[in-house]
């Protein structure tokens, strides 16, 4: 008889044998005691929750998605599923007016942008600090991003659009709301380097934010009209026009490829291993021969690489590590692979502010003590909280790159003629 | 001999389960002196080794409507004084392509004759109210079933009792009785921790032992034929389904699927077992592929569901004919008088019938003592509630457990305990942060419910500890939870010597049911229970032959 | 992506295999499928510790004893010997201190105060070199108030057992109250992030007023401190008036974590790529040798490498996986060493011979596995998966997971010379 061949249930709730493992890598139990910890919040609770919504315990919302329980699991559990889907089904709460602004990434630079030099002087304003924090419980301890005063999408209309089609292969690249609003200049690297390595940036017919901080804040259905949009446009660029999606946040790539499906629901699968960050894009097409990058001589930087969190997750630090390490005059240094305490908007609230920079301590003790000029890593967030908290400049693995390689060089050994 | 030994009762109840444990407080709430007695646990027989189905009736409806017409009128009983103990689920009757749709509409005569509200309802309808039905289904009935925690139930029946007077001795074994004459005068006790034998005296001796009353019986001279059929169920790891659901057609092997606490089991097999292996509880392997075969059918996700363990228990049936499957047989119940029928005084037997009607056969019992003894009380079992079931039936409300000092909600913990206990949740203390702490995390079981169990609840080990709260009853099977439990308990018993051996046993027992079951997930638990009590530990040092420690 | 070697698995034995394999100056790569059963320590490392219930006191005479089939008698003895004092070495190299000898076993006290043999002890956990003369004198067992991964009354009875006199105590010092309000999170590997810095310093003067109190010659505390490193357990001792030893709490094990952690960092230091996280779903063969894997997260960019080393350990790593009807090898689906129907593989007491314990793929005297009964000349088993023995009664997890790993990083420096 043929039952019980291989035992599944959602998320895998059930295949956890109570190792406990998780707990120990749980970057909020460390810090907060009234977070349930990962295994009581996720396979512990699934159960009473399927006995009865009763159970569900609103503490669940410390939970900061970082998904190191499952990176952890020997089991594989997915315990931050298993967290997030449950918030989503039984949390009472409804998202509060900061919710909705810290989850409103790109409606807000929207409107940000265009008044960027007034909006960015007013955010760093004392008064304006002490409103958020006690008003809409934003915490006065934490620097806001900086809006730029020109969007990465008008920049590219006005400077790149025009010149891509001529490169003889093509990519789309998904920008996201940090590089649109706040720091189109890694977007423009991207440009650089890719057209470098003879291939045109082109963009997604519309693009939305991708959702995970509408995820994070359980505005569900805006999350979900946003997804569908961002996966129509991908579908037309992977099935029409026959081109990957490639990103330089580990976020928007991780929420666009296991997020949408495990979270939202929404099939993704026909795409999803056509979305990747670009070191992914780039490494393979390095190590399968088709490219080289030609670096120039002058380039002298101690670099210490984090791996964001979504990253650990994802799996793929070794690409944007192993480029790096091409770089000859880098000198690497890996940071032990933990959370920053940010997770997005969670750090900026004031009820996690605390445990935010508790939780990122031990990193920031480790980049002051490393020595290095420069940390990199493939997060924007990861990137204020770094800045923020030790005062270190933090870079994109891709701007790194950009700077490092020699421009005509690189066009000339692939042979790249626009 | 002390004087407490010397106190002379109206009554002496022999059996800690469901019945043993009804009758004495049905006694004890009459004014009767009573002492319960149980040579291991309470619920440790077939109480704690069924389905704990709060049947509606239905299933006995076309074979036996008196059995099916008790059973509505306690189920209505039950929903009212046990409420903590009972989870209003609902049930369903579905069939499957391959039964006949016929059966059903003699089905629903048979239950509303028998006054059970049957409501034939469309497949569809069926499948949305419990989706973990077979899909392929061509009938469905909607019946009142619900679940029963027998565990709960036995236990607020002691603490009634206990409450009106009764006096309760767990862990003595009746080894002979006292006589003068033609007449039963007492009990001859043997304490199973110290060996050592003492007489209980009593006006009357009740033998509510299940189908161990076969032998006690026999131990009075007297002969009570017990029909014993084995049967094995499955624990799945957490509710697939939360609507009981049965097979429409005649009672078979692992019909029914009852959703119970945090798991789901399935049940029964059937099989006619000689009264010598009534203590060899072992599931075979051909028990758990019937069940698997026939329980995927009416549930098809169990087949890739997650199973925790195994167990059988054995239906305490009065022979009475050579049926071979034991399942045509009146699940009546027998009221023995043995003065009347053999001629022995002082000596009534309380057996056949089923969990579901344990509060009737007390009050036959109880108004056969009484009778017997001169008093004329009237039984009021069906009106008060037991402990812990007295205040409404809440959504995580009314119940005055405070929450623990330092967060605003109830803990999940609490929560747990709530549902466990009902209103004597109130007396779990929280005073201090290592009392809030949790022991068993699967089944969210605290310090302080420990504790409050030790103190309140006849605990003297592990196992009893686990039926009290379900600690060690969830997804890790005890791995986690046992040696910290073992940590509290010590503390009490001040015995490290007997609480490690509990422990060693302990752990020993919870492989014994996950061992019918050892592929997948149970054998990854099953290694690394043995690597930490076994490799870590060093508790096989002082293990226990398994014959000696099952469940007791 | 290319290496040299490619290890599945990153627990001890992966970990012992890909650091010798870089040190060589090999390209290693560790996929790992999630956390490693490393963190369930004892404390102590077996080489070889029980024959039919009976304590063994010298592990080598025993091992030579070994019926064939067994990894270490695959092994054999010369090569036992050469590899052995690699050991102590390698694992200080990445910051674990280890004490024994291996010659003769000592016995480390468990947490339920028994005594069990033991190899290679972790830095200043209790052991003894005979259980029946503890060297202790009175004893304080110092516990941290509110923890329930420790247990006192029960060392107690093992040490009054062996004639010792003992008192109980716990303490707490303030940074742990936050901690202890968690009612599911007060665990070893969570009280010793705290127990850092300047909190080590009060800790020590609570256990020197303890030890004044009760007069005590020796202090034995749960191991709830040094979690990335040795540093905190140093520190503590220096300021203990007298000596401290550590017993192993239930989990977490703080020295199994510290050890994962230690080693995972060394192999990745000295170059080594370390995947976590990751699961190889396939591997594409060719003619007896495997070519490449893929894994989950890498998808359709195949890992390359000369020679593989299945480390997956055993069932609960999923290094094998059982249904109701069979055992099997769940990546590449190897062949199998498995007795007899489901039945035959456990008994019903836990504390009997279990079978499943011993199995394992199949592997040559060389430990390469085989698949469809065809040998695979690139790729080799160590540690738990490569089975033929019962880690459990023999206590010889530790050793055969060491001792296989070194075997074949040699076999595979050799051969790519």
């Amino acid at each position: 008889m043929e039952y019980q061949e291989n035992t599944v249930s959602k998320n895998n709730f059930e295949e956890c044998i109570k190792c406990t493992i998780c707990t120990v890598y749980c970057p909020v139990t460390a810090v907060n005691p009234d977070y349930p910890g990962p295994k009581q919040a996720g396979p512990d609770g699934e159960r009473y929750r399927l006995k009865k919504p009763f159970f569900y315990d609103e503490a669940l919302k410390y939970c900061l998605n970082c998904k190191r329980c499952e990176v952890a699991c020997p089991s594989n559990v997915k315990i931050g599923d298993i967290i997030q889907s449950a918030r989503i089904k039984y949390s009472k709460h409804s998202p509060t007016l900061r919710d909705r602004m810290l989850a409103s990434t790109d409606f807000m630079g929207t409107m940000a942008t265009p008044f960027a030099p007034i909006v960015n002087g007013i955010l760093r304003l004392k008064p304006v600090k002490k409103i958020m924090d006690s008003v809409l419980k934003i915490d006065d301890g934490r620097t806001f991003p900086t809006y730029a005063h020109q969007t990465f999408t008008s920049w590219y209309k006005k400077h790149a659009a025009s010149s891509q089609a001529a490169y003889p292969r093509q990519a789309v690249y998904f920008h996201g709301c940090y590089v649109q609003y706040n720091y189109p200049q890694l977007g423009k690297d991207l440009v650089t380097l890719m057209n470098a390595v003879g291939y045109g940036v082109q963009l997604l017919e519309k693009e939305k934010c991708c959702g995970v901080a509408k995820i994070a804040n359980k505005l569900i259905d805006e999350a979900m009209r946003d997804a569908n949009i961002n996966l129509a446009s991908i579908r037309k660029a992977v099935h029409d026009d026959k081109m990957q999606i490639i990103a330089t946040s580990s976020t928007c790539t991780f929420t666009m490829r296991d997020e949408y499906l495990h979270i939202l629901g929404i099939d993704n699968l026909d795409v999803r291993d056509d979305i990747m960050l670009a070191t992914r894009f780039l490494y393979n097409l390095i190590d399968s021969g088709q490219v080289k990058l030609v670096f120039k001589d002058g380039f002298h930087k101690r670099v210490a690489y984090h791996t964001p969190c979504h990253m650990e997750k994802l799996g793929w630090s070794i690409y944007s590590t192993s480029l790096l390490k091409m770089i000859p005059g880098l000198d690497f240094v890996q940071l032990d692979s933990q959370c920053c305490g940010i997770a997005g908007t969670y750090g900026f609230k004031k009820e996690n502010y605390e445990y935010s920079q508790g939780i990122g301590k031990a990193l920031f003790d480790q980049i002051l003590n490393s020595h290095v000029d420069l940390v990199a890593t493939d997060c924007e967030t990861c990137k204020w909280q770094i800045e923020m908290s030790t005062g270190m400049p933090v870079a994109n693995p891709v701007s790194i790159l950009a700077e490092a390689i020699d421009i005509e060089k690189t066009k000339a050994v692939n042979k790249v003629v626009v | 001999m002390s004087q407490e030994n010397n106190r002379h009762y109206d009554v002496i109840v022999i059996g800690g389960g469901a019945t043993g444990a009804g009758t004495a407080r049905d006694c004890a709430m009459r004014g009767l002196k009573t002492l319960l007695v149980e040579r291991f646990d309470f619920t440790a027989g077939a109480t704690g080794r069924n389905h704990g189905l709060l049947h509606s009736g239905a299933r006995y409806a076309v074979t036996d409507q008196e059995s099916a017409t008790e059973c509505i009128k306690e189920n209505m009983i039950l929903r009212r004084i046990a409420r903590h103990c009972v989870d209003d689920t609902g049930g369903l009757f579905v069939t499957l392509p391959e039964d006949d749709l016929e059966y059903q509409h003699n089905f629903v005569e048979c239950c509303h004759k028998a006054g059970i509200n049957a409501e034939p309802i469309d497949p569809k309808d069926a499948i949305r109210l419990e989706p973990a039905v077979n899909h392929d289904i061509i009938g469905a009935v909607k019946v009142p079933d619900g679940a029963i925690d027998p565990f709960r139930l036995t236990v607020a029946n002691v603490v009634s009792a206990r409450k009106d007077g009764a006096d309760v001795l767990t862990y003595h074994e009746v080894i002979g009785f006292e006589r003068e004459q033609n007449r039963i005068t007492g009990v001859k006790l043997r304490d199973s921790k110290n060996g050592e034998i003492t007489s209980r005296y009593a006006d009357l001796v009740i033998n509510a032992g299940g189908i161990w009353g076969h032998h006690i019986a026999e131990l009075a001279g007297v002969r009570v034929n017990m029909f014993p059929a084995k049967g094995a169920l499955l624990i799945f790891g957490h509710r697939v389904n939360n609507v009981v659901i049965n097979r429409c057609r005649k009672p078979a092997d692992a019909d029914i699927l009852v959703p119970g606490d945090t798991i789901s089991l399935i049940g029964t097999t059937s099989s006619r077992i000689p009264y010598d292996q009534i203590d060899n509880m072992d599931v075979t392997q051909e028990e758990v592929d019937v069940l698997m075969r026939e329980g995927t059918k009416i549930a098809p996700s169990l087949a890739y569901t997650r199973i925790l363990r195994a167990y059988a228990g054995v239906r305490p049936l009065v022979a009475s004919d050579n049926d071979p499957s034991g399942r045509s047989i009146s699940r009546g119940i027998v009221c023995l008088d043995h003065a009347t029928r053999d001629g022995l005084e002082g000596f009534i037997t309380i057996t056949g019938g089923k969990l579901m009607t344990y509060r009737l056969m007390a009050e036959w019992a109880t108004d056969l003592a009484c009778k017997k003894l001169g008093r004329d009380v009237k039984c009021r079992t069906a009106e008060i509630p037991l402990p812990g079931s007295e205040l409404e039936a809440h959504e995580g409300g009314t119940v005055m457990t405070r929450p623990k000092a330092h967060i605003i909600d109830l803990s999940t913990d609490q929560k747990a305990a709530e549902e466990r206990h009902g209103s004597l949740s109130a007396e779990i203390k929280y005073n201090t942060l290592a009392d809030e702490a949790v022991v068993c995390e699967c089944e969210q079981v605290s310090v302080g419910e420990l504790k409050y169990a030790i103190d309140r609840l006849h605990c003297e080990n592990l196992i009893n500890l686990r039926r009290r709260t379900r600690l060690g009853m969830g997804t890790c099977q005890g791995e986690l939870c046992a040696c910290r439990a073992a940590g509290i308990l010590v503390k009490a018993n001040k015995c490290a010597e007997r609480t490690l051996r509990d422990l060693s046993s302990f752990i020993n027992e919870r492989w014994k049911g996950m061992y019918p079951v050892s592929w997948g997930e149970s054998l990854v638990e099953g290694q690394f229970m043995s690597w930490l009590y076994e490799g870590v530990c060093g508790l096989d040092e002082i293990a226990l032959p398994e014959d000696k420690i099952d469940a007791k | 992506m290319k290496y040299d070697s490619i290890i599945i698995g990153g627990g001890i034995s992966g970990l012992v295999c890909g650091i010798k394999l870089l040190k060589a100056g090999k390209k290693v790569a560790i996929v790992s499928s999630g956390q490693s059963a490393l963190h369930f320590n004892s404390g102590a490392i077996a080489l070889f510790g029980r024959k039919d219930g009976k304590d063994v006191l010298h592990p080598l005479d025993e091992i030579a004893r070994v019926p064939e089939g067994h990894p270490y008698a695959k092994l054999g003895m010369d090569t036992i010997k050469r590899l052995l004092p690699e050991v102590k070495p390698l694992f200080a190299e990445a910051g674990i201190t280890l004490v024994g000898s291996d010659n003769e076993n000592h016995y480390r006290l468990t947490p339920t105060g028994m005594f069990k043999p033991a190899w290679l002890s972790m830095l200043d956990y209790a052991s003894v070199s005979r259980p029946d003369s503890l060297p202790w004198g009175k004893v304080a067992i110092i516990n941290i108030t509110g923890f329930l991964d420790f247990y006192p009354d029960f060392i107690a009875r093992g040490l009054n057992l062996a004639g010792l006199q003992c008192e109980a105590r716990d303490f707490t010092v303030p940074e742990l109250e936050t901690l202890r309000k968690s009612s599911t999170e007060m665990r070893a590997t969570n009280i010793a992030r705290f127990i850092t810095g300047d909190v080590i310093r009060r800790f020590a003067a609570e256990v020197n007023r303890i030890v004044a109190e009760t007069h005590a010659d020796t202090v034995l505390m749960p191991a709830i401190i040094g979690l990335f490193d040795e540093e905190p357990v140093r520190l503590l001792k220096e300021q203990v008036v007298c000596p401290l030893y550590y017993v192993s709490t239930m989990p977490m094990s703080l020295c199994g974590m510290r050890a994962q952690m230690r080693l995972r960092n060394h192999f990745q230091h000295l170059g080594g790529a370390y995947l976590i996280g990751d699961t190889v779903c396939s591997g594409n063969f060719d003619g007896g040798r495997l070519k490449e894997i893929s894994t989950v997260n890498l998808g359709d960019m195949t890992l390359e490498a000369d020679r593989f080393v299945l480390a997956t350990g055993s069932f609960f790593s999923h290094g094998l996986e059982a249904t109701p009807n069979k055992v099997f090898e769940p990546i590449f689906n190897l062949d199998v060493n498995v007795s007899g129907p489901r039945v035959e593989w456990c008994d019903v007491d836990l504390y009997k011979d279990q079978q499943y314990m011993k199995f394992g793929v199949v592997t040559d005297e060389s430990f390469h596995v085989y698949k469809d009964g065809s040998r695979i000349d690139n790729m080799q088993a160590i540690g738990a998966v490569a089975g033929g023995h019962d880690a459990l009664k023999e206590e010889s997890g530790g050793g055969v997971a060491i001792l296989t790993a070194l075997k074949v990083a040699s076999d595979i420096i050799n051969e790519l010379k």
